[in-house]
């Protein structure tokens, strides 16, 4: 019979769906929509059924990081490297009328200098458009003035010039030794200043920004009169650093036709292109490689300022150059968490009902916006109006830190609902659950409550304890988004010695990332973890994410097991001969063997019978493996000292749900940092400014007291199980969000002093304390 | 320039009240401390006249030292001002870079190093005071493959997250360890008071040196 030639069939159109995907740029998170399919695919299993996952896994960077022997950025030293230095301006506003480096250049070393942006010319170096003009200012030291731009600088400490040199010592003198002339301008770096009539301007348009209004201001006002109890109450945060161990920065090794950047960032990916710009090389010239990171938090993503001048003196000496910000320059000027300025006003009615909230929430993010959840929160407010209004002031830009906006916002509701449950005379926890919709936040704080042993708590604040000190109890709720997207390209080869690779771009920020990709590979091959090697870190890998928003798991671990699923059932495919002629689907992956058809290989055995080159699988991310939004609580106690003010921090407890756990012990390493940063939000940490002069009084780990070894409660991380979802979720960012608010409601059950402006230091109770004693 | 802060400070206070006489060499008189320093550590007379004919003032001038670490003698050129954490970092070759720099102001203890066995910060320890003495980093506790009963606690009990702390953790309560073998919890928090941890290990840092401890981590 006549072959006929098959008329080619179309592929049965795939079921798709539309699905809502967090999109992070610049560590901040929008939604946005895209089409995946909506078949099958592959799943997790159940969360009790896992090998490797779900247990407690051994990090498998450890034995690198203590012992000196894993390779940050800041440790790389390339042939021939420079070391690069920033000079910040030392005022909070100014106009930059002359910037004279003919000195520093005259020091023995220096190599090149650089100024803070295009239009800047600093004499006796060569950033002007003008590559002849450069050369002529070069071998010319101070040469004639050249042409003026106007440059205004808007914060003490933004950048105005950077230099490469021999020696991080002489980086600095040749710093010292340039001359910057300034016009001292009007500034304004206090939120309440700013708002003030005929205060110093820092953008033409005014210092106050509107960014949202929502809901019906007078339907709350009338909500309000008719509440039994109203409450009215303002709440600030300070501007808080990120104080990242690793400071920003780069080792830039630029070879003239291409370009290996080492840097310590949090978006492999945002590197290569934002580099190759300030080098002038393709962005596929440039290598970004980011082996292990000391830290981000939400502030390191792009080269930033530091890595563009690192890329310029790079350049213009045509030798590699390290530049990592000093700490100095890191208070200065790379990012903060914004503070907050909340005026809330809540009517509630005798049923124990939030019925009304008017909020007016500023966001204070220096020249940034800032940013706030807005109110109410996670709680169920019948009516509510909000209006959300960023204050600017001549101070550096706000960045993305650590949950952006929740912190501040729920500590200061969290705040509010336990002043009206206080009011009302009904438990704390009850009251939340009342104002709560959704019920596994009823099942957490039960759940906290029991950990805690809530019913040990002062049923009135203050009587806790004789003598001076006071104990008391308090907590909060939080929620963050999270969820995955589609980046992730991963890629798995098997070899015929039995060795398994996993590699994709990702970094890993010290949350685990590498560890979980090696598990994931090495469940799936029915493997022992240490079998199984993760090449990350570089953009000449497989695409990444950038880690920002809680979405790196979630969008990482789903690529990762898609590609190890595909390894699994192309190794299947290649041996199906070897057992029985089983099919690929059916051949089991367990223990070290392969299993199928009556027989059984050895892993070893099972590899050497693979085709010469092995096998490669691809994976891409798959909605099915990933999930988004979490819950968690947390209760607090702690110990004020009544005649010191001082507050001691007892013991902390957080529950957490974030669907399947990759690894137990780091998910709880995770949700223990994010209580310890939340301890310093909520009694230490602060930016102190100088009105009148415009700096920083605490631009340092001297003053700007993070948490430490003796501060330390007891602490108890808590991994929700009741969740059930077969789904990976973040957990960076849940985690730091409710511990402020239950530390501060622990303070007033303790000493019946209401903390509304953070941090809750000695001075503030003992104010509280005094205020009180006056009342009664 | 680079420290407008302490100028003001110096200004308001008369200068020099600081006792630190790191602060002193790196932050007030660059050019005045090189100078009385290179009398007695002999700076070579050809830097200062390469640094007389190219017209830049003689900020600082550099001597050769020796410095025995991890058990080597390792040589390097520093200058007076160069602290033992630089020179480790950035002045030998290879480098050894265990130690972190991270606040390079004696607040944080990521640049903790033994000097003859006593932990010290090593951005507050000038080189040329470190010659002729033993200096051990967090390398020569131990090695990835021979890690240390320390080190070993570390990676057991998760100690560590981003890990730049952690080099300046191991070496505080290795050296802690030696002078109390068997520390409460409450000695352990006191011992690495002058560490800071960002991610938040802390717990498990306490939970790991008492491990160490019960498994005789001051032997290593």
């Amino acid at each position: 019979m006549q072959q006929q030639p098959q008329p080619q069939q179309p592929a049965p159109a795939k079921k798709k769906r539309k699905i809502r995907v967090p999109k992070v740029v610049n560590g901040v998170e929008t939604m946005v929509e895209i089409e995946v399919d909506d078949e099958g695919g592959p799943q997790w299993g159940a969360n009790d059924k896992h090998t490797l996952l779900n247990h407690r896994l051994t990090r498998v960077d450890g034995p690198l990081k203590v012992s000196g022997a894993a390779a940050y950025t800041y440790d790389r030293r390339v042939q021939g490297m420079l070391h690069g230095r920033v000079l910040r301006s030392p005022h909070a506003h100014a106009r930059v009328l002359r910037i004279d480096a003919s000195a520093a250049r005259a020091i023995p070393g220096v190599k090149a200098i650089v100024g803070a942006t295009n239009e800047d010319v600093v004499e006796g170096s060569n950033r002007a458009a003008d590559e002849a003009e450069k050369r002529d200012r070069v071998e010319m030291g101070d040469a004639q003035t050249p042409k003026k731009k106007e440059r205004e600088v808007r914060f003490a400490g933004e950048p105005i010039a950077a230099v490469a040199a021999t020696t991080p010592e002489i980086a600095e003198d040749a710093i010292r030794a340039i001359k910057v002339t300034y016009e001292r301008l009007p500034h304004v770096v206090r939120a309440e200043d700013a708002v003030k009539e005929g205060a110093p301007l820092v953008y033409p348009e005014g210092n106050l920004e509107e960014k949202e209004k929502r809901g019906d201001a007078q339907k709350v006002l009338a909500a309000l009169e008719k509440s039994d109890i109203v409450l009215e109450a303002e709440y600030r945060t300070p501007i808080l650093h990120h104080s990242c161990l690793e400071t920003h920065g780069h080792v830039v090794d630029y070879r003239g036709t291409e370009a290996t950047v080492y840097a310590s960032t949090q978006g492999t990916f945002t590197i290569p292109g934002d580099a190759a710009k300030e080098l002038g090389l393709k962005e596929s010239a440039v290598t970004a490689i980011v082996e292990h990171m000391g830290g981000g938090f939400g502030s390191k993503f792009g080269i930033g300022i530091e890595g563009m001048m690192a890329c310029q003196l790079a350049k213009q000496a045509g030798a590699p150059v390290k530049l990592m910000l000093t700490r100095r320059d890191e208070f200065a000027l790379a990012g903060n968490r914004s503070g907050s300025w909340q005026k809330l006003k809540a009517g509630v009615g005798r049923d124990g009902r939030v019925l009304a909230l008017y909020a007016t929430q500023y966001q204070l993010g220096g020249l940034g916006d800032g940013s706030q959840a807005g109110q109410p929160y996670i709680y169920s407010v019948e009516q509510v109006y909000r209006e959300r209004i960023s204050i600017h002031t001549h101070e550096d830009s706000s960045r993305a830190m650590r949950a952006p906006g929740h912190p501040q916002a729920g500590f200061a509701m969290d705040s509010l609902m336990d002043e009206l449950a206080y009011k009302m005379g009904i438990d704390p926890v009850e009251f939340r659950k009342k104002n709560l919709k959704d019920t596994v936040y009823h099942r957490q704080l039960d759940r906290g409550a029991r950990e805690i042993g809530w019913e040990r708590r002062n049923k009135t604040p203050g009587a806790g304890g004789l003598g001076p000190l006071r104990r008391g109890m308090g907590c909060a709720i939080g929620t963050w988004g999270g969820g995955g997207g589609p980046q992730c390209q991963v890629d798995v080869t098997v070899a015929r010695d039995g060795t398994v690779v996993v590699a994709v771009g990702t970094q890993d920020l010290g949350t685990g990332t590498r560890t979980y990709t090696r598990a994931i590979v090495a469940e799936e091959l029915g493997l022992q973890i240490n079998q199984v090697t993760e090449r990350i870190g570089s953009s000449k890998l497989g695409a990444a994410n950038s880690s920002g928003g809680s979405t790196t798991s979630a969008s990482l671990a789903p690529a990762v097991k898609d590609a190890a699923v595909n390894a699994r059932l192309s190794m299947a495919g290649k041996l199906s001969g070897l057992l029985g002629g089983a099919k690929p689907e059916e051949i089991r992956f367990a223990q070290g063997r392969v299993l199928g058809g009556g027989k059984s290989l050895a892993w070893k055995q099972a590899c050497a019978s693979l085709p010469s080159a092995g096998i490669t699988a691809h994976g891409e991310w798959k909605a099915s493996l990933a999930g988004r939004g979490v819950h968690g609580v947390c209760f607090a106690e702690v110990e004020v000292d009544t005649e010191t003010g001082h507050v001691r921090p007892i013991k902390m407890v957080h529950v957490q749900d974030i669907g399947l756990p990759l690894n137990r012990t780091g998910v709880e390493s995770q949700i223990n940092g994010g209580m310890i940063q939340s301890l310093g939000m909520a009694l230490w940490e602060g930016r102190v400014m100088d009105a009148r002069l415009g700096l920083q009084l605490n631009p340092g780990f001297g003053d700007y007291k993070l948490p430490g070894s003796l501060e330390m409660p007891e602490l108890v991380p808590i991994i929700d199980d009741e969740d059930k979802r077969e789904a990976v979720i973040g957990v960076g960012e849940p985690a730091i969000i409710p511990a402020v608010g239950a530390l501060v409601n622990a303070i007033f059950n303790a000493c019946g002093v209401r903390v509304r402006e953070l941090p809750a230091t000695p001075d503030k109770i003992l104010m509280g304390l005094l205020k009180e004693r006056r009342t009664v | 320039m680079a420290d407008e802060h302490e100028k003001d400070a110096e200004r308001r206070d008369g200068g020099g009240h600081n006792p630190s006489r790191r602060r002193f060499l790196k932050g007030v008189g660059v050019a005045g401390a090189g100078a009385a320093l290179a009398d007695h550590l002999l700076l070579k007379p050809e830097t200062k006249a390469a640094q007389k004919e190219q017209g830049g003032r003689a900020l600082s001038g550099t001597v050769n030292i020796a410095l025995n670490v991890n058990g080597q003698k390792r040589n390097a050129t520093v200058e007076p001002r160069t602290t033992l954490l630089n020179a480790l970092r950035d002045h030998l070759e290879p480098a050894v870079t265990g130690p972190k720099l991270v606040c390079d102001a004696g607040t944080c203890g990521a640049c903790t190093v033994l000097m003859e066995g006593k932990a010290v910060y090593s951005c507050l320890v000038l080189a040329v005071d470190a010659v002729g003495k033993h200096v051990t980093t967090v390398e020569g506790l131990g090695s990835p493959q021979d890690l240390s009963a320390v080190q070993a606690a570390f990676v057991e009990h998760d100690a560590l997250m981003c890990g730049f702390c952690t080099p300046g953790f191991v070496t505080t309560i290795s050296a802690y360890l030696k002078k109390n073998p068997n520390p409460t919890l409450e000695e352990v928090r006191e011992a690495c008071k002058g560490n800071f941890c960002r991610c938040g290990t802390y717990p498990r840092v306490f939970e790991a040196a008492l491990a160490a401890a019960r498994k005789g981590g001051s032997k290593a």
